[in-house]
């Protein structure tokens, strides 16, 4: 794997290389450690050493000065001067010397030194022997160079001494000579040296061994796991985050590559989502519904996406305003310029050109910035949503909205939107004009006035069944009586829970009452028609009869048929009259008359026909009902139809055999009251019912329906009202009401 | 000997009529003016034939028509309608609904009011034989 050029390199790889380090420097420690250690050892076992040997030689001398005395105290000199000479020539000593207390050398054991014997010693080069006589204890120090050891013991002054001539008169010296041992101490040092050396050597050894061994260590356990280590992370640096062996073993750095090896794994889980995202954010900017663009400084598409190019085509380097909008100059207020200048995302609406034809294309633009490493703005993300379908629903919305509101304002009902709570949240113009200010009040406050909500509430059943309900109401308003039909439309919210009802109110015043006319019109039509036949019937009748009566010569039968004539001539201009009070709108001629007058006219009028019929007209009513302002005229023909009516009732019966017609009046509170009562055939209810509405004939009279037409428009023209009650076999009633006003007053309101 | 027959009908001047009429061409007559009375008429007088007013007060003609057809005795005496009701015009002054749905024999004619002398005379003769 290595390939090493030169030596050189070679050995500046090894030097430079951690198995060299880790061993040299260990054993470089251990070296410098076991050097400390053994200088520690020597120089203390040295000293103890010395110690000793100090020690021995003062026991010696302690010895010799005990031998020296006994010689002195038999005066033996040659004694003393063998013993000197024998114990110095031992190898164990290097020189003994004594000296008196002047210094003086007396014996020495050095042979060399037998002619300094008498003279003083050398103080000077000797410190130890300097004033012997005062000095009372033993000294030593070390001497040339170490290698020898000089000891002075001090010879004491004793009992017997000073008495002795030899010392002469030295009783007051307490220190009579001087004891001198020199001791050799080569041997000693020269061994102490060995064994520095010797310990220098195992230490050196020593290194070698730790040394060598580390790096033995260190190439074959540690360098292999770190190799594969590296082959991992080189393998990581190219891309490869696979590791090549898992086979680590169990030390810290298997630790460590296991620790790689996560750290590569944990890279490439990373790396994979990076690159899913990349994809992602790929094909959503080619996918995504609206115009992508990227621009740089220059307003130059780099890239877009497949919506802006199926719709605009490729428009790579071409500037942004020129591929949106056909400008030849960047847009006003541009906002790729404001998004580099601010790094801000900016929002506008915009209007573009699509197709070839260059349709208007209404669009929401965003931009926003897209960052380059350093944090700049490199380029500016264009992103336009087209909106041209719902601006045009928005217009067309707004148009209806529009419509509607005209519609609401000026449709010719009453409309209002009731809440849940009945309370009225919109109400149009012709509601406000005459209902007044009604937004936010309950709808049956507005509308009826009441304080609750009315009952068979539309409004509640559109609510609750989300249909259209509508009911016909009768409304008094300001004294006027109105017809309105009530029609409720649900209005729901977009998920079709109704939240509001539409309350559409008509005025069908006028329709209701043009209906009554013309089916007033109708029954009159069919109800001539009828009467027509009939009196046709008659006249044709009677003609035949005439001419028979002629023909035969039969004059009593001329006479009936003549009869006949005449009377369905009076029938004709009876009908005449009818249909010109039923069909002409007529004003009630008033003029003051008396009421008692009328009906007693009437009375006289029908009495005839009445006996004729076996019926009795009876008149309750009194003489002095008072004179009123009506049309006398029309009244009267009221009556007298309904008093014509009853005759015929009572004719065209046999259930009993005497019939009576009740006619009354009575004034009370200002209202007249007038009623024609007969005890005739009656009707069933069902004719009853229709008596006004519905023509209905007995047949033969002279045209009952259109009578009671003509009856009841009087009646009405006078304000008033008629009922009727009846009961077949039992007779019939008919009731009617006028109010009577007083002749100004009526003056007053004709004038207007 | 000349062929009698009852007329039923309310309106005198319609009786004063058909009599004229029919006594002219060489029937007798007789008159009832209510249904009640025709009956009692048909029995006694045994007309050959019955001119009957249909649409009378409390509806008697119809009462009559019934009873008339349910008695044995008079019930072959042949039946013309005349009536002011034209039963096209009207759907439900259909015979039918006048009578009921039992299985009466309708009558043998039918004249609408304005009478037709000429179309009555005819259907008067094929009535009576």
């Amino acid at each position: 794997m290595h390939r090493w050029r030169t030596p050189i390199e070679f050995v500046r790889k090894f030097v430079t290389s951690l198995s060299f380090k880790l061993s040299f420097y260990a054993g470089l420690v251990m070296f410098v450690a076991l050097l400390a250690f053994t200088y520690r050892t020597i120089s203390t076992q040295e000293e103890s050493l010395i110690q000793e040997r100090i020690k021995a030689a003062l026991k010696d001398s302690e010895v010799i000065k005990a031998a020296i005395w006994n010689g002195m105290m038999t005066k033996d000199r040659e004694v003393i001067r063998q013993i000197v000479e024998a114990i110095g020539s031992h190898e164990g000593f290097k020189e003994l010397n004594i000296y008196d207390q002047k210094g003086i050398l007396h014996y020495t054991s050095n042979t060399d030194n037998k002619s300094g014997i008498g003279s003083a010693s050398p103080s000077q080069s000797d410190s130890l022997l300097k004033d012997i006589s005062k000095n009372l204890d033993m000294r030593y120090r070390f001497s040339d160079d170490g290698s020898c050891l000089n000891v002075v013991n001090p010879l004491k002054n004793t009992q017997g001494c000073s008495t002795i001539a030899c010392h002469g008169s030295a009783d007051n010296t307490p220190v009579l000579g001087a004891l001198q041992l020199k001791l050799p101490l080569e041997k000693f040092r020269a061994r102490i040296d060995k064994q520095a050396q010797e310990t220098l050597l195992f230490a050196a050894g020593l290194f070698l061994l730790v040394s060598t061994s580390l790096g033995l260590v260190i190439i074959f356990r540690v360098i292999p796991a770190i190799r594969k280590l590296q082959a991992n992370a080189r393998n990581l640096a190219s891309g490869n985050y696979n590791p090549q062996s898992q086979d680590y073993g169990s030390d810290e750095i298997a630790d460590l590559a296991r620790s790689f090896d996560e750290m590569s794994q944990q890279i490439t889980q990373s790396q994979t989502k990076l690159e899913e995202s990349r994809r992602l954010y790929r094909e959503l900017f080619q996918k995504v519904p609206c115009y992508l663009t990227v621009v740089d400084k220059n307003y130059r598409i780099s890239r877009s996406n497949e919506a802006f190019k199926n719709e605009f085509g490729d428009q790579s380097g071409n500037r942004c305003f020129r591929a949106f909008k056909g400008r030849d100059s960047k847009c006003e207020n541009c906002l790729v310029d404001r998004t580099f200048s601010d790094k801000l995302p900016h929002r506008s609406e915009e209007i573009w050109l699509t197709g070839d034809h260059g349709e208007q294309t209404f669009v929401i633009l965003n931009t926003s910035p897209i960052y380059n490493e350093s944090g700049g703005v490199s380029e500016v993300l264009e992103m336009a949503v087209d909106v041209t379908r719902v601006e045009k629903l928005q217009k067309q919305l707004k148009k209806k909205e529009q419509q509607f509101q005209t519609l609401f304002e000026n449709v010719p009902c009453y409309l209002t939107v009731v809440d849940r709570s009945f309370r009225i949240a919109f109400a149009n113009k012709i509601f406000m004009e005459d209902f007044g200010e009604a937004i936010g009040k309950n709808c049956y406050l507005v509308y009826k006035g009441r304080n609750e909500k009315c009952e068979d509430c539309p409004v509640e059943k559109t609510f609750i069944d989300g249909t259209i309900h509508s009911s016909e109401e009768v409304w008094h308003r300001n004294g006027e009586t109105k017809h309105i039909v009530v029609r409720t439309a649900p209005i729901e919210d977009d998920q079709g829970n109704i939240v509001e009802v539409m309350e559409m109110s008509t005025d069908i015043t006028e329709i209701k009452t043009l209906q009554n006319e013309l089916a007033i019109l109708g029954e009159t039509v069919a109800g001539m028609s009828h009467d027509v036949k009939n009196i046709l019937s008659g006249l044709e009748g009677g003609v035949y009869i005439v001419d028979s009566g002629l023909r035969s010569g039969k004059e009593d039968r001329t006479r009936t048929g003549w009869n006949m004539v005449k009377k369905n001539v009076e029938k004709v201009s009876g009908l005449v009259k009818d249909i010109l009070y039923a069909s002409k709108e007529r004003t009630p001629e008033y003029e003051e008359c008396g009421i008692a007058d009328i009906l007693k006219e009437i009375s006289d009028l029908y009495g005839k026909k009445a006996k004729e019929s076996n019926v009795d007209l009876v008149q309750e009513f009194d003489d002095n009902l008072g004179t009123w302002y009506l049309d006398p005229k029309g009244i009267h023909s009221a009556i007298s139809n309904l008093v014509s009516n009853a005759i015929q009732a009572c004719h065209s019966t046999r259930a009993k055999s005497s019939f009576y017609v009740r006619i009354g009046a009575r004034v009370e509170n200002s209202v007249l009251s007038l009623w024609v009562a007969d005890n005739g055939s009656g009707m069933p209810e069902e004719v009853r019912q229709k008596l006004f509405t519905k023509f209905y004939s007995t047949k033969g009279s002279k045209g009952t329906g259109l009578g009671l037409v003509v009856t009841r428009k009087i009646i009405e023209e006078h304000g008033g009202t008629i009922a009727v009650e009846s009961a077949t076999d039992v007779g019939t009633t008919f009731h009617i009401e006028i109010p009577l006003s007083r002749p100004k007053q009526v003056q007053a309101s004709r004038s207007m | 000997m000349s062929k009698k027959i009852l007329i039923v009908d309310d309106e005198p001047d319609m009786v004063s009529f058909l009599q004229c009429l029919l006594e002219d061409n060489g029937y007798t007559t007789v008159t009832a003016r209510d249904g009640e009375e025709g009956l009692q008429m048909a029995k006694s007088e045994k007309p050959d034939m019955i001119s009957l007013d249909l649409l009378m007060p409390n509806q008697t003609g119809i009462k009559m028509f019934r009873e008339l057809r349910k008695d044995d005795e008079i019930k072959d005496i042949p039946v013309v309608m005349v009536t002011g009701f034209a039963k096209d015009d009207v759907p439900q002054m259909d015979f039918k609904v006048w009578i009921g749905k039992r299985s009466i024999k309708p009558p043998e004619a039918y004249i609408e009011k304005p009478v037709d002398k000429e179309l009555l005379l005819q259907a008067i003769k094929k009535a009576v034989g």
